[in-house]
């Protein structure tokens, strides 16, 4: 079998994210941490609840085996924490917060995004992680513009209504896993894929990283890659969200 | 109770310049068809709310109906942005589009509310964003139990709420299923409402997981078959994706929209 592929490598990255989350719904909003989701329950998390995004539940062959549509979920799942959302983030600064709702003045953007959607009830309720397909300056800001998804000194200045169920659990890249362990809950290199180096990184990050304990991204085991390229992405679609 | 007339009489009837109009339809079931024809009876300065805009009111923002979007998401699903939308709040064309930016669950609890006859409802999102500092409808509540600081949003009560359904029988009772989202609570909290269906029965027989909304809730229903393209109306039509990969030229090119615009309002109403 040949060597893991980035694409490959953040698949399994994302699937770590779900370690340890047990009988909870998984929602992973683009491709790669969807097949990370899946590739965690086929392997280490049998119990991870997947989400079609829509209304039902899913197991890994897309057999359904729940009913959920999205007032249920509101009314039963998010406010129990039983979730983990891995969103995108259009801007992230080093407390985590998130913007997906508009670049530059809210009343008069320079650029509208799509809209905050989730984001606001998410960050306060249930466990949150980031998947950033092009690590960069653009994305890791020193500051967001609109905060949609709610960082620590945020949620800290918020108090109990915010930090309650708060919980940013870890943000993966093209390049690199970063957690919120550093200085005041800020934003920590965990370990960077095979190939980048930790400057490679914090060129591309805008903010200042703490990089005191860098470890290795670890490469998808044999049984990983067999499932990640015959089962679960036989079409290879996880190489067109990351550059190889 | 609901009279069943033709979708212009209904358009013609129910909405008019200035109202605040919610078009609601969750994957399937979008009045694509009653936007339509909101467009060709040129309606102006709505304010239009939906949880999830997505081509429809790219194509009403984008023909000037609207002054103002409620919103939590805009976009074209599966696709990208919509363009439409986003020169209008960028570049004020062909008019200016204010926005008032909520989350899922605010939007879905301001509709609760308002077919509740509550006047507002409470959540524990937006705490620790910038949303209430941009949005002027979010307001800090303390309870009067706990003393936990919350959110308050106010009640959705739409001038007209429209939905499509798959279909009504001849007293102007409404029935739909599958992926449902908020139409019940739409409909219910809105003053007027307009409901397409795919067809009009003499009965509604039971189907598995289908809601019924009864024909005093509703105030005008209309046979539109394929109402809903191009979202599909289960059991009755499949989602055309190709439709949504088209639009995206359209509506990034301002000329190519205009062609489309001419196109749709000269063309009468889908059979």
């Amino acid at each position: 079998m040949t060597a893991a592929s980035r694409a490959e490598v953040a698949v399994v990255a994302c699937a770590e994210l779900f370690r340890g989350d047990g009988e909870i719904v998984a929602s992973p909003m683009a491709l790669i941490p969807a097949i990370g989701a899946r590739l965690a329950r086929l392997t280490f998390e049998p119990d991870l609840l997947l989400s079609d995004g829509e209304a039902y539940l899913l197991d890994t062959e897309g057999r359904v085996e729940g009913w959920q549509p999205f007032k249920k979920v509101l009314d039963v799942v998010v406010p129990h924490g039983k979730r983990h959302v891995v969103m995108g983030a259009s801007q992230l600064d080093r407390f985590g917060n998130q913007n997906i709702s508009a670049i530059g003045e809210h009343a008069h953007p320079k650029r509208q995004l799509l809209g905050v959607r989730g984001a606001p009830g998410n960050t306060v309720n249930n466990r949150t992680s980031y998947w950033v397909p092009r690590h960069g300056t653009r994305v890791f800001t020193p500051a967001v513009d609109v905060v949609s998804g709610v960082g620590h000194d945020n949620a800290a200045k918020a108090g109990q209504a915010a930090t309650r169920f708060h919980d940013l659990h870890r943000v993966v890249t093209d390049l690199a896993v970063l957690d919120f362990s550093g200085p005041e809950h800020t934003m920590r290199l965990v370990s960077v894929h095979p190939g980048v180096s930790v400057a490679d990184v914090v060129e591309r990050t805008g903010f200042e990283l703490d990089t005191s304990a860098v470890t290795s991204t670890r490469l998808p085991d044999h049984d990983e890659l067999r499932l990640i390229r015959e089962v679960l992405d036989p079409a290879g679609s996880r190489e067109r969200e990351v550059a190889a | 109770m609901a009279e069943i007339v033709s979708l212009a009489d209904a358009v013609a009837e129910l909405v008019r310049d200035g109202d605040v109009v919610a078009l609601e339809g969750f994957t399937h079931l979008i009045p694509v068809a009653a936007g339509h024809e909101i467009i060709r009876q040129r309606r102006r300065d709505l304010t239009l709310v939906r949880m999830t805009p997505d081509i429809v009111y790219d194509q009403l923002i984008g023909a000037g109906c609207a002054r103002k979007l409620i919103f939590s998401w805009g976009g074209n699903p599966g696709v990208g942005s919509l363009h439409r939308f986003r020169d209008a709040v960028q570049n004020g064309w062909p008019e200016p589009l204010e926005i008032e930016e909520h989350s899922h669950a605010g939007m879905a609890n301001r509709y609760v509310a308002g077919a509740s006859g509550l006047p507002f409802a409470v959540l524990r999102g937006y705490t620790g964003t910038d949303l209430a500092s941009v949005t002027s409808t979010i307001k800090q509540i303390t309870c009067p139990f706990t003393g936990e600081r919350l959110a308050a949003v106010p009640a959705i009560n739409a001038d007209v709420s429209i939905i499509h359904a798959q279909r009504a029988d001849r007293a102007g009772n409404v029935q739909l299923w599958g992926l449902v989202g908020v139409q019940k609570e739409a409909v219910l909290a809105a003053k007027r409402s307009l409901v397409t269906v795919e067809e009009v029965v003499d009965e509604l027989e039971p189907v598995d997981g289908g809601i019924v909304l009864p024909s005093w809730a509703v105030t005008r229903v209309a046979e539109v078959p394929g109402g809903a393209h191009p979202s599909y109306a289960q059991g009755y039509s499949e989602r055309d994706n190709g439709y949504y990969a088209e639009w995206d030229p359209i509506s990034r090119d301002r000329a190519e929209f205009e062609k489309w615009l001419e196109r749709t309002r000269t063309t009468g109403v889908p059979a």
